[in-house]
C-alpha cells in the first residue's frame, strides 16, 4: 500500500508540473517532483528516499528538454543529503524545512544545469534570475503542500488522531474511576 | 522494503545504492546525449507509458485555465460594455466592405491549401504536456511514430513555425520550441528570392519568448515591423513558412553584423493545437569526387 502511495504522489507531482504552466506561467518556478523527494527523504529511511530520488528525477527528465539522467542524479544527491543530515539532526519540523527546501532546490538545480551544460547541453538562461525565482516558488509551495501533508494526510496525523481518540477516552475513565474511588472511600 | 531497515542495514547499503544510483544515471545521460541510433528508447518509454494520464490532465488543466480566464474578463466586462457600444456602431459601416473582402479571402485560401496540400502532409495534433523545467522549452503533443512522426519534422501553427520533432513515441512527439536556445533555423528577412538579409534564427531562451536573428549584414537595411520567413537551408523547415515579425534592431556597420530580435508569430506560450509537417528535405547532390580528365593529364 506504501508503495502504491509513493507511485501515486511521485506521477501526480510530474503530471502536475508539466500542466500547471498553463493555468498561469510562473508555476513553471515550483518543483513539485523535488518537493516529493523533499517529502520521503525527510521520513529518514535513507534507501526508499535514494530509490523515489532517482526514479523521480528520471520520469521528470523524461518529459523535459533536459538530458535523461541529469534530474535524476541531482535528486539522488538531494535524497540522499537530505535522508543522511534527518537521520543525524532531526530537521523535520515546519520552521527547519524552509532551509531544508532551499538547499535542496539551490543543490538539485545547480547540479542538473551543470551536468547539461558539462554534456553540451545549452539552457535557458539568466541563471541567478531564474535560480532565485525556483528556490522562492518552491520553497513556498513546498512549505506549504509538506504542513498540509503533515497535518491531514501522514502516519502522523492519523497515529495523533489515534492518540487524541484514546486520550479522550482515558480521561473520561479516570474521571469515572476517582469517582468511584471518592464513593467507595465515602462508604469506608 | 515491507520490512523495517534497521539503521545498522541503511548504513552499509545506503553508500552503495548512491553510488549504482549516480552510475546509473551517469549512463542514461550517456546514452540520452547520443541521439542518434535508440538512444532515446528509455525517454520514450516513460513518455509512452505516462501519456494517457499527461492526456486527461491536460484537458482538466486546459478547462481550468479556461475558466480562470472567463472569470478575469467578466469583472472588467462592465467598463468594456460602453466602449464596445460606440465600437460596434462604427463596425457595422466596415462590415459590409469585410463581406465583399472575405469571400475573395475564402477563394485565395482555398487555392492555398489546395496548393499546399500538395506540397507535403500535415499530421494535425495537441499539446499535452509542457517542459517540467524551467531551464528548458519543450511540450509533448498526442501524436508519434505511428501517425507518420519521426525525429528532425518541422512543427507548425497557422501563424507560424513552432519547432521540431526531438523525439517520438509511438504515441507521442516531444517538440523543442523555437525559442529554446538550443533552437535553430535559418530565415529570410522578407521573402526568399527577393530579399538578400539572410541569418541563422536562435532561440534566446528567456521569459520574454524572443528569438534572434545573427550574421545579418550591417549593410542590408532591417527595419522593425519586417517579416521574417525561412530559407529552407537548414534543412528542417520548408522554405516560405512565418517565423516572425522584428521587433527590435541594433544597426550594424560595414564590419559588424545586425543585432536583431524577432517575436515568434506562433503563440509558444499557449499551444493548444499543432500540426506536424512530413517533410523530408531534397536530397543535396552528391559533390564531384573524381578529378576530371584534364586535372588527371595535367599529373
Amino acid at each position: 500500500m506504501r508503495q502504491f502511495k509513493i507511485f501515486v504522489a511521485v506521477v501526480l507531482a510530474i503530471i502536475l508540473q508539466a500542466n500547471l504552466q498553463t493555468i498561469w506561467d510562473p508555476l513553471k518556478f515550483v518543483n513539485l517532483p523535488l518537493i516529493v523527494v523533499v517529502y520521503f527523504a525527510l521520513q529518514r529511511d535513507m534507501i526508499e528516499a535514494l530509490i523515489i530520488g532517482a526514479v523521480t528525477g528520471i520520469a521528470a527528465d523524461a518529459f523535459s528538454g533536459s538530458l535523461l539522467g541529469a534530474g535524476g542524479f541531482a535528486k539522488t544527491v538531494v535524497a540522499f543529503a537530505i535522508a543522511f543530515t534527518a537521520s543525524k539532526v532531526n530537521i523535520d519540523n515546519p520552521l527547519l524545512r524552509i532551509p531544508v527546501l532551499a538547499g535542496a532546490v539551490l543543490v538539485n538545480e545547480s547540479v542538473q544545469v551543470g551536468l547539461n551544460k558539462l554534456l553540451g547541453q545549452s539552457v535557458n538562461g539568466p541563471f541567478i534570475v531564474r535560480l532565485a525565482n525556483t528556490v522562492i516558488a518552491t520553497m513556498v509551495a513546498g512549505t506549504v503542500l509538506l504542513f498540509v501533508i503533515e497535518q491531514f494526510f501522514s502516519d502522523k496525523a492519523l497515529l495523533r488522531r489515534q492518540f487524541a481518540q484514546r486520550r479522550k477516552l482515558a480521561r473520561r475513565n479516570v474521571v469515572n474511576i476517582s469517582r468511584k474511588n471518592l464513593r467507595f472511600g465515602k462508604r469506608r | 522494503m515491507m520490512l523495517a531497515r534497521t539503521q545498522l542495514e541503511m548504513k552499509q547499503r545506503a553508500p552503495w545504492l548512491l553510488v549504482g544510483l549516480l552510475f546509473l544515471n551517469i549512463v542514461l545521460m550517456g546514452v540520452d546525449a547520443n541521439r542518434k541510433g535508440g538512444g532515446q528508447i528509455v525517454r520514450v518509454f516513460i513518455q509512452a507509458v505516462i501519456s494517457p494520464v499527461q492526456r486527461v490532465a491536460s484537458a482538466i488543466t486546459g478547462t481550468i485555465g479556461g475558466g480562470l480566464q472567463g472569470f478575469s474578463k467578466a469583472r472588467s466586462a462592465g467598463t468594456e460594455n460602453e466602449q464596445l457600444r460606440q465600437r460596434v456602431a462604427q463596425l457595422e459601416a466596415e462590415a459590409s466592405d469585410a463581406r465583399l473582402t472575405k469571400a475573395e479571402n475564402e477563394r485565395l485560401k482555398a487555392l492555398l491549401d489546395f496548393k499546399n496540400s500538395k506540397q507535403f502532409e500535415t499530421v494535425p495534433a495537441q499539446v499535452i504536456s509542457r517542459d517540467t523545467t524551467a531551464w528548458f522549452n519543450s511540450v509533448i503533443i498526442n501524436r508519434g511514430s505511428s501517425s507518420g512522426i519521426k525525429d528532425g519534422m518541422p512543427v507548425v501553427t497557422p501563424e507560424g513555425i513552432v519547432g521540431r520533432v526531438i523525439a517520438t513515441s509511438p504515441w507521442t512527439s516531444q517538440i523543442m520550441l523555437l525559442t529554446d536556445e538550443r533552437s535553430a533555423a535559418g530565415g529570410v528577412i522578407g521573402q526568399l528570392g527577393t530579399s538578400e538579409s539572410f541569418g541563422a534564427i536562435r532561440g534566446l531562451g528567456g521569459d520574454k519568448g524572443l528569438i534572434e536573428m545573427k550574421y545579418v549584414s550591417g549593410l542590408v537595411p532591417v527595419n522593425v515591423g519586417d517579416v521574417v520567413t525561412t530559407t529552407g537551408q537548414d534543412r528542417i523547415y520548408p522554405p516560405g513558412l512565418k517565423i516572425g515579425e522584428v521587433i527590435e534592431v541594433i544597426q550594424g556597420s560595414a564590419s559588424t553584423a545586425h543585432t536583431i530580435r524577432i517575436k515568434p508569430s506562433a503563440r509558444l506560450n499557449s499551444l493548444s493545437e499543432v500540426a506536424v509537417l512530413i517533410y523530408r528535405a531534397p536530397e543535396q547532390p552528391q559533390m564531384q569526387q573524381t578529378l576530371t580528365e584534364q586535372e588527371k593529364v595535367n599529373r
